[in-house]
């Protein structure tokens, strides 16, 4: 089987610091691949790399067989690769209605697609429907979160990478966010997740990856990385 | 009492020209925190690109033009200018949208000489009289005489505005541009062409530059190379007045400008008009540079 994505020797810098060095990843259509190392390792680049907000030096980007290295980021979006950034980048002066309208940019032609998409939404988080007239930034850490993540989906991704949506959080929340990425998932969206909480991102996904000062230094089944000594150690907690 | 009616009608109309220009100015600042100082040129395009077509209408003569003539040279005139804009923004701006803040506003300066000094040298340095007269009739409110062509300037000012809140408040690309303002990185990981949506943003500035350009053309009779300096900063200190990037705060800083302006001259004589309104952009500036509406308000549009 193809991968969805492939990166094969991936080199990007981040002003003149080297923060990816040689990465190669690969995502199967229909997974949750986690991406695990610690501040300044190298994940939120790799994402940024693969969304075309940072141009790579060097090395192959394929989606679907087809390169999309120097493609511009809102090209990507088109592609159906759908990046939600760190700190959640919600648009705080607009509600959250607008938000997601704004989310489903790519698709401004669409009214039955927005309206659904509004909908479909609040049956995800249902919280929102309460929400949907006010300004985005007079919500919550963990509402704000589940905006993002709206927001994201309104544009139909095919693979949806998410940058620490449990950053910040109550554990409570956190749940309730980990419990809805595995509902996407299983309605067909492919993930690609980043977190700091790796027992909670191997506890979901399929495939992880370890990443340390810009190299790849493990990856396996989530089933492996759970028992590996050095993931307990450094990302586990005794 | 008529007399306060009526300076108030004189000012409404030197406001509204104000305020669209001063909306062009928020709306840029607003969304890429650049002082456009060529705004206030923009909007001397207008007013001659404006004359040139009328001047083909009438034959250079001082023959009616007709409300439909008038409405074809507006619209045209409003695209090319709006047009202009968008290249202003291609080829000097968007080269230097990550360089210091500086840079930019230095080049800005560029620009509007060169427009400037385009138009002294396509139309001439004298002044060009513009060719079209307005019938004097009109009404009489409280007795005060209102002509029709200041009504119609008024309105179609109301208009414009009205329909720009409209297009930001409705439609996607008005609810981009205000995303844009808060987060361009955001906007682009929407699949929102941030380029694209900026071109958009100095098209409509432009363009409503353009048709304040026209209509001062014809309410004041005469149009020259160096028009849109003076207003430019006029347009400046309407839109600090109402808040630097808030849209409705431009309109009513726009107005308010040009309200205490009419009141000024009236009061103190015409050359104390400028000196007015740069000491209220100064007290503006010194003591609630957020204007009357910008701290109110989150978005910064």
């Amino acid at each position: 089987m193809k991968p969805l994505l492939k990166l094969t020797d991936v080199n990007s810098y981040y002003g003149k610091i080297h923060a990816l060095k040689n990465i190669n990843l690969e995502i199967n259509e229909g997974e949750i691949v986690a991406l695990l190392g610690s501040n300044g390792a190298g994940k939120s680049t790799t994402l940024k790399t693969i969304s075309g907000l940072i141009k790579p030096k060097s090395g192959i980007i394929e989606w679907n067989a087809k390169s999309i290295v120097g493609v511009p980021a809102h090209k990507i979006v088109e592609a159906g690769i759908i990046h939600v950034p760190e700190g959640r980048r919600i648009f705080g002066g607009l509600t959250v209605t607008e938000n997601l309208e704004l989310g489903a940019f790519t698709f401004r032609k669409d009214k039955k697609w927005i309206k659904d998409g509004i909908e479909r939404s609040f049956d995800l988080f249902p919280r929102l429907k309460e929400r949907a007239k006010q300004l985005a930034g007079t919500l919550s850490g963990g509402e704000q979160q589940m905006v993002a993540i709206s927001r994201g989906l309104m544009g139909n991704p095919k693979l949806l990478m998410l940058d620490e949506p449990s950053m910040g959080l109550a554990p409570i929340i956190v749940q309730e966010i980990m419990r809805i990425i595995q509902e996407i998932n299983k309605q067909g969206t492919t993930i690609l997740l980043i977190e700091q909480n790796a027992k909670a991102a191997l506890r979901l996904a399929n495939r992880g990856y370890l990443i340390e000062i810009g190299n790849i230094v493990m990856h396996d089944t989530a089933e492996v990385l759970r028992e590996d000594d050095k993931i307990i150690k450094a990302y586990l907690g005794a | 009492m008529e007399i306060i009616f009526q300076i108030l009608i004189d000012g409404l109309v030197i406001g509204a020209f104000y305020s669209l220009v001063a909306l062009g100015y928020t709306m840029v600042y607003g969304i890429i925190k650049l002082l456009n100082f060529a705004h206030g040129d923009l909007y001397m395009m207008g007013a001659f690109i404006g004359f040139t077509f009328l001047s083909i209408f009438t034959g250079d003569g001082g023959v009616n033009t007709g409300l439909l003539g008038v409405g074809i040279v507006f619209i045209g005139t409003m695209v090319i200018v709006g047009l202009l804009g968008m290249g202003v923004e291609r080829i000097a701006y968007r080269p230097l949208l990550l360089a210091p803040r500086l840079s930019i506003l230095i080049t800005a300066i560029g620009v509007s000489l060169s427009l400037e000094y385009t138009s002294m040298i396509g139309w001439g340095a004298s002044y060009k009289v513009y060719p079209i007269i307005l019938p004097n009739d009109g009404l009489q409110i409280l007795g005060t005489q209102i002509t029709f062509a200041q009504i119609g300037m008024i309105l179609l000012s109301a208009l414009l505005m009205l329909g720009l809140r409209l297009f930001i408040d409705k439609t996607i690309y008005g609810k981009a541009m205000r995303a844009i303002a808060l987060d361009q990185t955001a906007c682009s990981l929407m699949g929102v062409n941030v380029h694209q949506i900026i071109a958009l943003t100095f098209f409509i500035g432009a363009s409503l530059a353009a048709g304040a350009g026209i209509m001062s053309g014809i309410y004041y009779g005469t149009i020259n190379f160096m028009m849109g300096f003076i207003i430019g900063l006029k347009a400046f200190t309407a839109a600090v007045l109402g808040g630097i990037g808030n849209i409705t705060g431009a309109m009513l800083g726009g107005l308010v400008l040009g309200v205490i302006e009419a009141f000024g001259t009236f009061y103190f004589g015409g050359s104390w008009k400028d000196v007015l309104a740069f000491g209220i952009l100064i007290l503006f500036l010194v003591f609630k540079p957020t204007g009357i509406l910008g701290a109110k308000e989150m978005e910064r549009m």
